[in-house]
């Protein structure tokens, strides 16, 4: 008896052992180690919109969940395809990198698209320029409605909610502004409708009364912008003190608080926007919880991009937490799973498009906030 | 409508009229490009958007202090900018310069952040409205307030025994030190005048446009071309050249507004795309034919 004690303590002990030994190991093996480079304009003409996407992605890695390990650096890619080229390929030679937190200026998403694919590094972003995602690159998914769905939802707005028929369109001179024309263009065509005046921005022009006057000789019935944020704020403005009575649908530069805050709450009477969501219109549990981490966070007013960002990069990282492990099995997730995110479900199209609703937001002209006058999904 | 146009084209004219004067102004007392004259403007919006937060008054009441802030500014920016670099070839002004316009607008996004941010304006936003005819008030303000400093300076330089000593300074630096003038005191406060002029422009130019740390790049470009169309070195014609800025930016796109069958003649050619074209291509046309600029040397006057 003695001896079967002296065995069975051993056994015993050496189970116990091996479980204590087993448990560190255990762990390890269940946290996700993922490297997230985030490469985003912080200088340079979409600095604010960058600024969104550092402090969506930013708020999401501080979410994570705890077997997730992450590392992550914000490198600024400025204003140029160069800038992010270098951004992307200096996060590259630093060592593994999971996934890229990229940029939402088009050109430098166009850029970085071919040393994703000499990587098989996925890149998230939330660039709204439809060609993105039409250069049969695996490697990039777009949780922003892209021009198709987004322009799908202003013209279908301004065509079957204001019932306008004579269109005064103004955009941007960049690949995001030209791209959006395009498609809007195309979606009025398709009604029959060719608009009655179109201009075109670079986004130095500061001025724009030689385009409030072109707008007033044409005669529309609606003025739809594609521009960005600060040039949008700029036309309101400036439409406002033209006297330009008609109603204007503008694109999602005019869905960013920050931009909102530039004009006076009058001066947006009768002005809507299209968007991928918006946060201080709140809307669900998920948006008011993200809505005042944001506040608390950062001290600003979040917006569409800045939650576009949030959603994408929570996904990665809810795609390691359940596993994955390198960039391809990153890749794999995004492509073929689906995600309930803040501001919507996100599942990828093919191509990499992973957001398929947008909404219109509207202002009342009594306050800065608006309220969703329709979802598009 | 068109009154309205003709407006804003000279209140965008006056304020580059004074982005100008204070680039020539410096580029006369030291040979040197100050490549960041652009980002002193944008500076003195985010100046005077701080003075407002602090005491919330009008522009106008504002512009005094935004313009001597802008000035010791300035002098400052000599001492780092200039003087270290003085002995050395031109060039290496030039990237001190831009060096030090980098500084400026991560500063100023680092302190501000990237959004655009707005002035007050000079009296109050809104319009005039006088027998039927509509006039923004801030630019009609702008206009008033250029005039102004544009005649205020002409009259330091040109009436005033510190005025000749500057122009001595710009003229010829040796004969003004050789006659006692302290011309290292001279060049600093050109420095400071340009900066002053500057700030003027930043604070107006923030109200009716906004403000964004990267705007210096736009503006110094401005007033490169106005003193280059104007004539390099010549003050009245950097003011020249800052209106036909203006008027290709603002009225070459609404003559069709004017003369309404130019938009079936030839509607691709009356947008602001196009006439941004049309001014550089004029202004390599200036560079091709007429060096000197429109007032070249013989009216040039150095400061």
């Amino acid at each position: 008896m003695n001896v079967l004690n002296t065995r069975g303590t051993d056994y015993f002990g050496m189970l116990v052992a091996a479980i204590i030994a087993a448990s560190p190991l255990a762990a390890a093996a269940q946290t996700a180690e993922v490297n997230l480079p985030i490469l985003v304009p912080i200088t340079g003409f979409l600095s604010l919109e960058g600024t969104s996407q550092r402090n969506g992605a930013l708020l999401a890695i501080k979410n994570a969940p705890s077997s997730v390990k992450i590392t992550s650096e914000v490198t600024d890619t400025g204003a140029s395809p160069e800038g992010a080229t270098t951004a992307l390929e200096r996060a590259l030679s630093r060592g593994k990198v999971s996934a890229v937190v990229a940029s939402m200026l088009g050109t430098q998403m166009l850029a970085m698209l071919p040393v994703a694919l000499e990587n098989k590094v996925p890149l998230a972003t939330v660039s709204g320029t439809a060609d993105i995602t039409e250069k049969n690159n695996p490697y990039v998914f777009r949780f922003f409605p892209g021009d198709a769905v987004a322009k799908g939802a202003h013209v279908r707005y301004v065509l079957e909610e204001l019932g306008k028929k004579r269109v005064a369109l103004v955009y941007q001179t960049t690949a995001y502004g030209q791209s959006g024309r395009r498609h809007i263009v195309e979606l009025l065509k398709k009604a029959g409708i060719d608009p009655v005046m179109e201009e075109a921005l670079d986004v130095s022009v500061k001025d724009m009364s030689p385009v409030m006057g072109k707008v007033q000789v044409a005669n529309p019935d609606v003025i739809m912008l594609h521009l960005h944020g600060g040039p949008s704020a700029l036309f309101i403005k400036q439409a406002a003190a033209a006297k330009v009575n008609l109603p204007i649908v503008a694109g999602s530069g005019l869905s960013q608080p920050s931009t909102v805050a530039l004009v006076e709450p009058a001066e947006l009477k009768g002005v809507c926007a299209e968007a991928n969501a918006s946060p201080v219109a709140g809307g669900s549990p998920e948006m008011e919880k993200f809505l005042a981490q944001y506040r608390a966070e950062f001290k600003t007013e979040p917006d569409g991009f800045a939650v576009g960002q949030y959603d994408a990069t929570a996904m990665i990282i809810d795609a390691a937490a359940k596993g994955a492990r390198t960039p391809e099995d990153i890749r794999k997730a995004l492509s073929s799973g689906s995600y309930k995110g803040v501001a919507m479900t996100y599942k990828s199209d093919g191509k990499g498009n992973m957001a398929n609703s947008a909404v219109v937001i509207c202002y009342d002209g009594a306050t800065r906030t608006p309220k969703i006058a329709k979802r598009y999904d | 409508m068109l009154l309205q146009i003709l407006v804003n084209a000279l209140a965008l004219g006056a304020s580059y009229a004074l982005l100008a004067l204070g680039f020539v102004l410096i580029l006369n007392a030291t040979s040197a490009v100050n490549f960041t004259h652009g980002d002193m403007v944008m500076a003195a919006g985010y100046v005077a958007i701080a003075l407002f937060s602090i005491v919330p008054v009008p522009g106008a009441l504002l512009l005094p202090l935004v313009m001597v802030a802008m000035a010791v500014l300035g002098f400052v920016f000599s001492w780092f900018a200039y003087f270290p670099l003085k002995n050395r070839p031109p060039v290496s002004v030039f990237i001190s310069t831009i060096a030090l316009g980098i500084v400026f607008q991560n500063s100023a996004n680092a302190i501000y952040g990237a959004e655009p941010r707005k002035g007050p304006p000079l009296l109050s936003e809104g319009l005039f409205e006088v027998a039927g005819i509509t006039i923004g008030k801030q630019a009609l303000g702008i206009v008033v307030v250029a005039i102004v400093l544009i005649l205020a300076q002409h009259l330091l330089l040109n009436r005033t025994g510190i005025g000749r000593k500057l122009r001595a300074t710009a003229q010829d630096r040796q004969m003004a030190e050789a006659i006692g003038i302290r011309v290292n005191r001279m060049i600093a406060l050109t420095f400071a005048l340009g900066a002053a002029l500057a700030g003027a422009a930043g604070l107006m130019l923030s109200n009716t446009f906004f403000v964004t740390p990267t705007d210096g790049t736009n503006y110094i470009i401005k007033a490169y071309i106005a003193v280059t169309i104007g004539g390099w070195g010549s003050l009245t014609g950097a003011v020249c050249g800052a209106l036909i800025i203006a008027l290709f930016e603002v009225l070459f796109p609404s003559l069709p507004l004017l003369i309404p069958p130019l938009e079936a003649i030839a509607p691709w050619l009356f947008t602001q795309t196009a006439s941004t074209i049309l001014l550089y291509l004029g202004l390599l046309a200036i560079m091709f034919f007429r060096p000197q600029g429109l007032f070249g040397e013989r009216v040039q006057r150095r400061v």
